[in-house]
Parts: C-alpha cells; structure tokens; sequence
C-alpha cells in the first residue's frame, strides 16, 4: 500500500492551480514507490473541477456535498481520511496554500500520519523519499524523513512545475459521511480582496519596492498592475509607514517564491532576502551600485527607479 | 557583589582581581529583559519618527516620553513609594545604552530621567515627591535641568538668576535667563539654579505654567537635531516657598552630585550609539566594492573595524564595572533610613573620578568610531542620505555637556590629588615605593604560558608611571599643581587610560572561562588591541607630563622610568586585529 | 464570563541571527546565535491578553523544551501572563509529539481557547495547532488576523481580534487566506493560531518584568505526561540552501526587457 492521494483545492467549481504542482510531487513518489496516483476534490457543486483535474490524467474522487461548501478544516479533514483509506494511499499530497496548511496536519492526526509543510524537492533514493524544506526561513534546508505508515506533505507551488493535461482520467463519486450538525465551526464570510492584484505569494509576479522610494510607490503600483502583479515592500518601507504591514517580503513578513521579482529602490538586507530568494528570476533596480541585491539578481540596472520603472512600463506597453 | 569593596580611584594603587569588578556578562535574565525592552522601544517607537523628531514635530518628544513612561523606563531610579522600581545602577546604565541608539531622543531621555529626575529623587521632601514624582515616573510629565546661563558654562556657579523673598514670604520670584536646556520646549518640570540675594545658590523645581517663565525659540544646532534645546527665561516668575529643593545655599551640591550620575550615564549611552554606528560600518564595509572586491577584504578597513571594536570592549568594560563599585556602595547603606539619600549621594561621591572617566573615555571611543564609519563609507559618508553623517553630528556635543572633556579631566587629578592631600588615598606613600623600584633592576619574568601575562605586566608598571609621574608633579608644583592644567590633563590621561585597560582586562579574565574557545580568543584579542593603544598614549601622556614638571637628571630618571614601566609585549597584534575585524564582519556588529 | 487561555511560548533563534548550517549537517552554527520568543507566539499572548483585559480570566503560558525556555516563559509572564507551565523534553520535536504534550496540558487546564503561533520560526511546520485542535476534537481556526490594519485606531486601542459572543460560548476569528479575509464562528473550546496582521505585540513594561519573577511556573516532565516522545518527522540532514549566483548588470531598460522576454521568458 504506498498509494499517492493528492487533495486538490477548488473555488466554486474552479480548480485551483497549485494542486497540479502537487500532482506533479505526488506523481514523482509514486515512481519512486511504485503506488498509483489518485486525487480527492472535496466541495459542493465542484464536479467541475474534479472534470479539470481528471484531464490530467488523474482518477479523481469527488466529495461533494453541501456540507462542504465552504473550505472548513473540520468537516474536509474527515473526508480526507475517508478517502485515504479507500485509496489505500500511504502517501497524501497537497498544496501549501492556505486551505492546504491549514486542512493536511488536521487530516494527518485522524491517519496517525508524519507531516512535512512546503516541501520544496523528494529527495532521496529509490523508494527511500526524503523531503527537502525550508527551515529557519529559508535560511536552512532540511532534508526530513517521515515515519509511519502514513506520511503528508504539503509542497510549494513555485517549487514543482504545474502537471500537463494527459488522458486516462477520470471522476468517482465519493459518499461524504460528515453530519453538519455536528460542525462546531461555521463559516460566516469570505471577504475577497479588493485589489485587482493578486494574492502576494501566490503572485507570479511582484513589484517590491523600498526606502529608494521614499514613500512614492506610485510608480511600482503602475508597474504592478501592468504585469498582474503583487506589491510587496522591504521591511524599511513598512517601518516607515509608507505601506501596510501585510506588504512586507522578508523573514518576518510573507515568503514569497514568484517567477519575476522585481525589486525597486532596495538595498537588500539579509531580512529582506530571506523572503524572496526563492524567485526564479530577480531583477534589481537601484541607482546605487554597490546595493547588496545585485549579489543575488539575476538583472541588475543601476539607475534611478523614478525614471527606470516608468521607462519599463512604455517598453511593455510597445510590446 | 565584588569581593571587596574598592573606593573611589584606589584602582591607581591596589591591584583588583576578576572578581572585584561586575561585567555585562553578570546581569541577570530581568536586567536582561530590561534592556531588551528599551531595545524595541528603540526599534518600535523611536526610530521610525527619528525622521519626524529631527525635524521638531511638535508634541513627539513628549508622546514618546509617555511612552518610555509606559514601558516602565522611566521607573529605574525612582523609589517604589512614587511609583519607580528603585533599580540598581547597573540597570539604570543597561537603559542609558540600549537608548543610546535612539539617537537625538537618547538625549531627550536622558535629560529627563537623568538630572531631570534625580535631583526630586535624592532632594525631594515627599510632599514635592508625592506632586511630581509620580508624573515624572510615568513620562505624564516631562522634566529639564536648568543651569547653564549665557554666561555661565563650565563656570556653572557663576549663573546670574536670582531669586528674591516676597514680603509676604510666599514666593520666590526668579528672574534670569538659562541657555541650552534640553527637553526646553517641551517639559513641564524645570529644575532651576538661582542665587538668593544674589548669594545663596539655590534649587528650585518650576512648573512650565509658572507666570513668567516662558521659553525661547528651539536652537539651530549641529547635530541631535531631534532634541529640544531652547532658553529658559524667568522675569518675575513666582515660585512657592514648598518649591525650593534641598537646603537654601546648599544647591551646588546638588548640581555637582547630580552631575556625577549624569556623566556616568552619559558613558553608557554613547557607548550605546556607538555599537549603532559600528554596526552600520561594518554592514557598509561589507557591502561597498571597490577594485571588485568588498572593501571589507582591505586590511586599511580592517583594522579601523579591529581597533573600534577593542574601545567599545573597553567602554562598555569600564561603565559596568563602575556600575558594580556604584551599586556594591550603594548596597551597604540601609534603606528607610532618615538619611539614606544623603548617605547614598555620599556613596556616588565617592566614585566622582571613575564617573568623569566613564564621560571621557567612553564620549572619545563613540567619537573614533563615528568618524572611523564616515571614513568607512568614503564620500558616502558625507552625504546626508546615509546614516553615518547624522551620527558624526549627534557625537560632537557629548564632549561637551555633562561638564567638557577638559573640565572631566581637569577633576581626575584634581580629585585625586585633594583626596591624597586629605590622608583618604595613600598616594605619597605609594608613589615613594614607585620611585624606589626604579632605583632597582627589573627581575619580572613573564611567564607567558599564563593568560593575559603581557597585560597584567605591564598594568602594574602604567599604575607605577602614574605614581612616578604625579609624584614628580606635586614635588615641582606642591599646592600649586591645581592651577597647572596642561600637566593635569597629561596626568588624567595617563589615569583614565589605566582605568580603562584594567577593566577590559579583569573583565575578559572573568568571562573567559564562560566563553566557548573562539569568542574567548575574540575578548583575548580586543584586551591585547585596546591595551596596545592605551599603553601608547599612556606613555606620550606620561613622557609630556614628564617634560612640563622635570628637568635635568630628574627628568632622566623620569623618562627612563616611564620608558621601563611602559613596556608592553603585544606580540600577535596584528593576528588579534585581524580576528576582531573577521568577527564584526562576520556579524555585521560590536562582535563581543 | 472569565476566560481561561493557554498560549504557547516557544524559544527559538532570534530572526535577526544569522542562521546556516553546521558543515556536518547535523545542526545550525549556535556561536554567536540570541533566542527570544517565536514571533507568532508573541501575537497569541498579546492576543490572549487583550481578550483577559476585555473579559477577565486567566492567561496560562506553556513552553516545551529544556530548561532555557524558562527565560521565554517568563518573557510571557513580563507582559503580562499570569502563569507558567514549562514541560521539560529535551529532545528532538516534531508537531506530532509537540500537540501531543499540550494536549495532555489541556486535560490538565481545561481552558476555553487555546492560542499558538501559526508556526514556529525555526522549524517552520505550521502543523502543531492543527493537530492540536484534530487531537482534541476542537474546531480550528488557524491564520488568524484582523481586517483593521495595525495603524487602526482599534489597535491603539489595544481592542483583540478575537470576538466573543455574548454568551461566551462562540468566538469569531478573522482570517488570512489566499486571495482574502474569512470569517469564522467557532464553538469554545477552540484551537486558534495567529499570523502576523493579528496585532502589535506590546513589549514587556518594566514593572511586568519585575513582577514576572515572582509568578508562578510549574515544571513538568515530559515523560510523565504519557506522551509517545519519539519524533516521526526526523531531520537527516541540514544544508544550506544554493546561494544564487549575482547575474548579469544591464545596461538599460531596453536590454533588461529584452533579456527578461527572451532570455528568461518571464515577460
């Protein structure tokens, strides 16, 4: 029994990308174990995405029921153990998005399962899985080892490319046990953001910006919606009041891991580094050329960001 | 508690031993905790409107007093009764430090629970207690210290303000102009200076809503451009007769004593901006390359980076190990005695040198290293968007209040000396036995198996320059020494210097065997770098002071005793600065 | 109603340390390494103050580790806690033997809410809440935060995010998900975790410090809680993580957003 159950994340019937990065790690230990791969839609009205993920060559039960509605640790976790059971899965996969962190240590306990959060690789050798995470921010990567039977982990997003669509998938329905009337949490509100932007470390691309600013963050904004990107900021801009606090990228704030991060006007302190060095590709954009963040961008422009970052948004915009 | 209790400079004759002196490696989890909270009040509060301070936001100087207020900082030397903590004087300076790097607000603080607040503490009646202190305590009120007058600086008892009975003997009314009063624009206790019947210095506590008192405009100033300093000026200002502090006549004691804590305090704060600024040194040495390396790699930043972590080795040395002779004096008077506060002036009294060391010393290690950051950060440096510009103009004024460098070392000596006159310091006798040894051949071996042999050796031989040298002085000048400055000042050179390499040194012995084998090598190194640089200017204090007071075959002997008794084996110099300047750079910090 | 709130307190590395691994991989280089309070453990006792202030009750610390974590406990107690409790492992601990030992401190406790950091600082699990709360069969709400921002009024005024209802028995939590703020009514007893945006921690006042030393912290072996001590998430080694190599200076905008579109293929 080393099954591969990967629960996947879906908003009103839209599956959410992250969990084919999870596909992708579970679908990597299942080589290694030698398990099959299945998937667990939790949801009411989420066949939809159950259909989505089945594209991808996956067989996918699908938990629907109203009592699923909303993503409640309390009535999923259950769920998951249900159908780990039926799986016959000795591994569970998800992703490291809130609703992953905040469902699979919950689930575990109910599966007296090992649990390792933001995986960032498997590692180790034949059907011997190692896991690599981050610790101590960033700073440090654990290489960790999950006793049990059971073993969970939740894996970064940015860290295991999206699975590709393939045939042979398909959707089973499973029975949802949980009574709600024995729910002790209800949901209330989602109150979405307002922002056009997206969330900050689901974000493929973030605008950083810092005391180079001097409180201006006019021009990064601009930058930001002209990519889809997040606004994140250094530690001295949110000290400083320019920004709310939820901005900040560093090791006291959000860790980010995008595709692009571009940051403008900062210095890069260790702090701040710790919080966005796993970008795939850092620009940086500050006019002082000894700045630290050069040391670790892959493109540096010394240059004032008031006249680079406008000057980048005509460069897009002409295409 | 040291093993035995020194008095005041009896450093400069009896050899002290590890375990008789405190160190900032003894402070307990609580003290500990203390200072980690006035750091996030540093972190939290302060630096993100230094911006703000400097630029005289009103009403910020005195919000972040209530803040310190609610975080209990300004509690430290306040009896329980009102409302303080009544710690000892060891926290009081682990405070002063971690403020010390709130810049321009360090200032600020240090007006008000320095010689704002203690002259109420040890002068008060209760009844003036029970109305002020309590919102002293809480930062509800802010205070000031008002002695200097245009004309009256360093003279401070030459003030002019005077203060006259009314017929019906209510009131005071003072009429005068104080110059330079921190916190001015701001506080609402003033402790003032006047003469009565333009004889009897006396102090009187004055609140800001007194009639006529009204303060001048803010000054333009050099630097702690986020402090308050404005003129205090009295025309016909009536100030109740419960007001009056202390004894009539009786205030320049309360002036000196209060400026003894003051100096002292002063010592810990600057060395508090000073491991501010080193940190943005060293973090900058790191970061700025030139010749496509970072400077840092440059043996010419190195050593600055070395030598500036040896003085902040000793400063902070120095200052807690007054601390610990402060607070063991203090620790032998009862308490709820009719008399504690003046016993326990008496107590702070009598450590008035070391006091005047700690504000010397320590004001001169943050001005090397403030000018060491600029010169660190090249033309960067001079340009005010970096943060070294500002700390080199915040540094200059700690050289000159609190008394001037010049006034502090004109007291070492002179204290000294009086105090030797007075039979309470057996200076002769010792300066005899010094003078005899040079008659007679060296047979010192070192032995250098023994941990720190080379500095122990050569502490016994400065101790004996001072002897030798001082000796000579009062034999040329007799009574007549107190008005020779220039050879006072060489003397306290010579004092603060022996002052400051022994506490590095007992300090390093004490905590060594606590230390793991690399840091242990780090405080070896920073013992070796400071005493290698404190010996030289021991020696030139002592070859200057030589030359004013001798002459002839007097002098030859002189210069040959001093040549002797300076000796200093700093073999491996060059490996300890290189390991102090790996250790900052590693840590971006003061590595000890 | 009082509340009764077990907050936990754990010692880690002080974030502003520098942190690498040690070249044998066993562990992290601890020369010259300060610990304080987990961060987020910081916000759950300002959290649980705040809701003592506004309801009265009891704020009880815990901390599992070796004896060190007493300086943490009484970090806590100096802000204002009213008691410790300090249970004693020294070993290795993973989430699962973690919640384990606190579940037994809830049987012994019985408290109305327990708060705990999203995650701890060094480990970075964000798991022992969750299972926590799976163990004792409580609802959770993990994450938890506040629509205000920490420059609102509300928070000058100190005021919890927490909400309780009227008759005690439920609370609503804000919290931070992806893409949001969901609100949630959890029955008591609960399991909450906070993040970040919660609130400002106050720091400890100086007379709280003082009066922390003689607050009362009672220390309990692990090994007598009837806890299964061996960690199942086994750390087998540490590396530091790749150091990404300094890239390439452009010239200007329109090389970098030529190499950004052709080169990575990022734009």
């Amino acid at each position: 029994m080393s099954n591969v159950l990967v629960v996947a994340e879906q908003s009103r019937g839209t599956l959410r990308k992250a969990t084919l990065s999870a596909l992708t790690a579970a679908r990597e230990v299942a080589r290694r174990t030698g398990g099959t791969v299945s998937a667990l839609v939790l949801g009411s009205g989420a066949a939809a995405a159950a259909e989505e993920l089945a594209a991808h060559g996956v067989a996918v039960r699908l938990a629907d029921a109203p009592v699923l509605a909303h993503p409640l640790a309390e009535a999923h976790a259950p769920v998951v153990a249900d159908a780990a059971r039926v799986a016959g899965a000795s591994w569970i996969v998800t992703a490291a998005t809130a609703y992953g962190k905040d469902l699979l240590p919950r689930a575990a306990v109910a599966l007296g399962a090992a649990v390792a959060t933001e995986v960032l690789a498997v590692a180790g050798e034949g059907a011997e899985i190692l896991l690599r995470r981050p610790m101590w921010a960033g700073n440090v990567i654990a290489e960790v080892e999950l006793r049990g039977t059971v073993k969970a982990f939740s894996v970064r997003p940015t860290e295991f490319a999206p699975a590709a669509r393939a045939p042979g998938g398909s959707v089973t329905p499973l029975p949802v046990s949980v009574d709600a009337a024995s729910l002790r949490t209800r949901f209330v509100e989602l109150q979405e953001v307002k922002s056009e932007r997206p969330e900050l470390t689901d974000a493929r691309v973030v605008v950083a910006g810092g005391r180079g600013t001097r409180g201006d963050f006019g021009p990064l904004s601009g930058l930001a919606d002209d990519l889809g990107a997040a606004v994140g900021a250094s530690r001295a801009a949110v000290d400083a009041g320019w920004v709310p606090n939820d901005w900040q990228v560093g090791q006291t704030g959000k860790v980010v891991a995008p595709e692009l991060y571009v940051a403008a006007g900062i210095s890069g302190a260790i702090q701040h580094v710790a919080g966005m060095k796993g970008a795939k590709v850092i620009v940086a954009i500050n006019k002082d050329a000894d700045a630290p963040i050069f040391q670790i961008a892959d493109y540096g422009l010394v240059a004032d960001l008031f006249q680079a970052v406008p000057a980048l948004r005509e460069r897009l915009k002409a295409g | 508690m040291a093993a035995r209790l020194f008095k005041g400079a009896e450093y400069l004759i009896t050899e002290a031993t590890k375990d008789d002196v405190f160190t900032p490696e003894d402070f307990t989890e609580e003290q500990r905790q203390i200072a980690h909270t006035a750091d996030q009040f540093v972190r939290d509060d302060v630096t993100p409107v230094l911006d703000r301070l400097e630029h005289q936001e009103p009403g910020l100087s005195a919000a972040l007093m209530r803040k310190a207020g609610e975080a209990g900082l300004l509690m430290i030397d306040a009896p329980e009764a009102y409302g303080g903590l009544a710690l000892d004087k060891a926290t009081s300076m682990l405070a002063a430090e971690r403020m010390g790097a709130a810049g321009a607000f360090s200032v600020s603080y240090a007006a008000h629970s320095g010689i704002g607040t203690l002259p109420l503490v040890y002068y008060g009646t209760e009844a003036q207690k029970d109305r002020y202190l309590s919102k002293l305590v809480t930062g509800e009120w802010s205070a000031a210290y008002c002695l200097t007058e245009p004309e009256a600086g360093s003279d401070a008892l030459g003030g002019k303000t005077t203060a006259t009975l009314t017929p019906d003997g209510k009131h005071y009314v003072l009429d005068g102009t104080k110059q330079f009063i921190t916190n001015g624009s701001f506080a609402d206790l003033f402790t003032v200076f006047a003469r009565i019947d333009k004889k009897h210095f006396t102090a009187f506590l004055v609140e800001r809503s007194t009639p006529g008192l009204t303060v001048g405009p803010e000054e333009k100033k050099l630097g702690i451009k986020g402090s308050s300093t404005t003129s205090v000026i009295f025309e016909g200002a009536q100030v109740p007769v419960e007001n009056v502090l202390g004894e009539i006549g009786k205030g320049h004691k309360i002036a000196f004593n209060v400026l003894n804590v003051g100096r002292f305090k002063l010592g810990a704060a600057v060395t508090g901006a000073a491991k501010l600024a080193f940190r943005t040194g060293a973090a900058y040495a790191n970061a700025r390359k030139q010749f496509g390396v970072p400077i840092a790699r440059f043996g010419a930043i190195q050593e600055k980076l070395a030598d500036l972590t040896a003085g902040i080795f000793a400063a902070e040395s120095l200052v807690y190990r007054l601390a610990g002779l402060i607070d063991d004096r203090l620790a032998t008077i009862p308490k709820d005695t009719a008399g504690y506060y003046e016993a326990y002036q008496q107590g702070i009294e009598e450590y008035a040198i070391e006091c005047a060391i700690a504000k010397v010393f320590c004001s001169e290690v943050l001005a090397d290293v403030v000018d060491e950051v600029v010169q660190i950060h090249g033309g960067y440096g001079f340009i005010q968007e970096y943060p070294a510009e500002k700390y080199y103009r915040d540094e200059r004024i700690n050289r000159i209040f609190e008394g001037t460098n010049e006034i502090n070392r004109l007291l070492v000596p002179g204290t000294i000396l009086r105090r030797a006159m007075k039979g309470e310091l057996p200076l002769q006798r010792e300066a005899m036995k010094a003078l005899e040894g040079l008659m007679t051949p060296s047979l010192d071996e070192l032995d250098p198996s023994l941990p720190f042999a080379a500095e122990r050796a050569v502490l016994g031989g400065l101790k004996k320059t001072f002897l030798v040298v001082s000796g000579a002085a009062v034999q040329r000048y007799a009574e007549g020494l107190k008005d020779e400055q220039e050879v006072l000042l060489a003397l306290a050179d010579v004092a603060i210097q022996i002052f400051a390499i022994e506490s590095a040194l007992l300090r390093a012995e004490k905590i060594s065997p606590r230390l793991t084998e690399s840091l242990r090598a780090d405080a070896a190194a920073a013992v070796k770098v400071h005493t290698f640089a404190a010996v030289e200017k021991i020696a030139a204090a002592a070859r200057r002071a030589a030359f004013y007071v001798a002459e002839g075959d007097t002098l030859t002997v002189l210069l040959g005793g001093i040549r002797r008794y300076t000796k200093y084996d700093a073999t491996g110099l060059l490996p300890a600065k290189r390991r102090l300047a790996a250790a900052a750079l590693e840590s971006e910090r003061y590595p000890l | 109603m009082p509340l009764k709130l077990l907050v936990t307190v754990k010692r880690v590395e002080d974030p502003e340390s520098r942190i690498r691994a040690r070249p044998d991989g066993t562990g992290i280089v601890t020369d010259g390494v300060n610990y304080k309070m987990n961060p987020f453990d910081e916000i759950a006792v300002e959290e649980a103050l705040r809701l003592k202030e506004k309801h009265g009750g009891e704020v009880v610390v815990a901390s599992i580790g070796g004896a060190a974590a007493m300086v943490e406990l009484r970090a806590a107690l100096a802000m204002g806690a009213d008691r410790g409790l300090l249970v004693r492992h020294d070993g290795a601990l993973d989430p699962g033997v973690g919640s384990a030992l606190l579940q037994a401190l809830v049987a012994q406790e019985r408290p109305d809410l327990v708060l705990l950091g999203k995650q701890a600082i060094d480990d970075d699990q964000n798991q022992t809440g969750q299972m926590l709360a799976a163990r004792l069969g409580w609802p959770q709400a993990t994450f938890a935060s506040k629509k205000e921002s920490l420059e609102s009024e509300a928070e000058q005024k100190k005021q919890p995010g927490v909400v309780l209802a009227a008759d005690g028995g439920r609370a609503l939590v804000v919290r931070e998900v992806d893409g949001g703020v969901e609100t949630l009514d959890v029955a008591l007893p609960a399991v909450v975790t906070v993040d970040l945006r919660l609130n400002k921690p106050r720091f400890a006042s100086l007379p709280g410090i003082m009066k922390a030393k003689k607050k009362e912290v009672r220390e309990i072996p692990a090994a007598s809680l009837g806890v299964e001590l061996a960690p199942a998430v086994v750390v087998r080694r540490l590396f530091d993580p790749p150091r990404r190599q300094a890239g390439v200076k452009v010239a200007d905008v329109a090389e970098l957003w030529t190499r950004l579109h052709a080169e990575a293929k990022v734009l």
